[in-house]
C-alpha cells in the first residue's frame, strides 16, 4: 500500500496517536467554531428549531359544526 | 539491542520489518475509511434534520 513504509521511520506508538489526535483536535475545533460563530447552531441546540407554520400564522378553528339540536332537560 | 538487530529484515529507527509496516498502514487506512464513512453518514443526517445550510 502506498506510503506504508512511513512506519519504518516513524514509530507507530508516536505516529498513530499523533494522527488520531490531529483528527480529533481539528474536527473538535471546526464544530466548536460553528457553535460559537453561528446563530443557528446554538439556537438549534437550545431547542429553538424552525418556527412551525401554526406559530407563524395561527388559524382559527371552529369548536364544532353548527347544529339545530337543543339540549332539553329530562321531564320528571 | 544486539538481539533485535540480528533480524536482517528489520528497518531502523523503528525496528519494524517492511511487511509489519505495511500491516500497520493497512489497519490505519481501514480505520480511516470506516471513520470517514460514519462521518459522511452523520453529516448527511445533520444536513437533513438540522438547520445546517438551510
Amino acid at each position: 500500500m502506498i506510503y506504508g513504509k512511513i512506519w519504518l521511520v516513524v514509530k507507530p506508538t508516536v505516529g498513530i496517536p499523533l494522527f488520531l489526535g490531529a483528527v480529533a483536535v481539528s474536527s473538535f475545533l471546526v464544530h466548536y467554531m460553528l457553535l460559537t460563530h453561528t446563530t443557528w447552531l446554538p439556537a438549534y441546540y437550545e431547542g429553538h428549531a424552525k418556527k412551525t407554520a401554526s406559530i407563524e400564522a395561527p388559524v382559527d378553528t371552529a369548536a364544532g359544526p353548527p347544529t339545530t339540536l337543543v339540549a332539553v332537560a329530562p321531564q320528571k | 539491542m544486539a538481539e533485535m538487530k540480528s533480524d536482517p529484515n528489520k528497518v531502523w529507527p523503528t525496528g519494524l520489518t517492511e511487511p509489519e509496516a505495511e500491516e500497520v498502514h493497512r489497519h490505519l487506512i481501514q480505520g480511516t475509511q470506516i471513520f470517514g464513512f460514519i462521518a459522511v453518514l452523520a453529516h448527511l443526517f445533520a444536513y437533513i434534520y438540522s438547520p445546517w445550510l438551510k
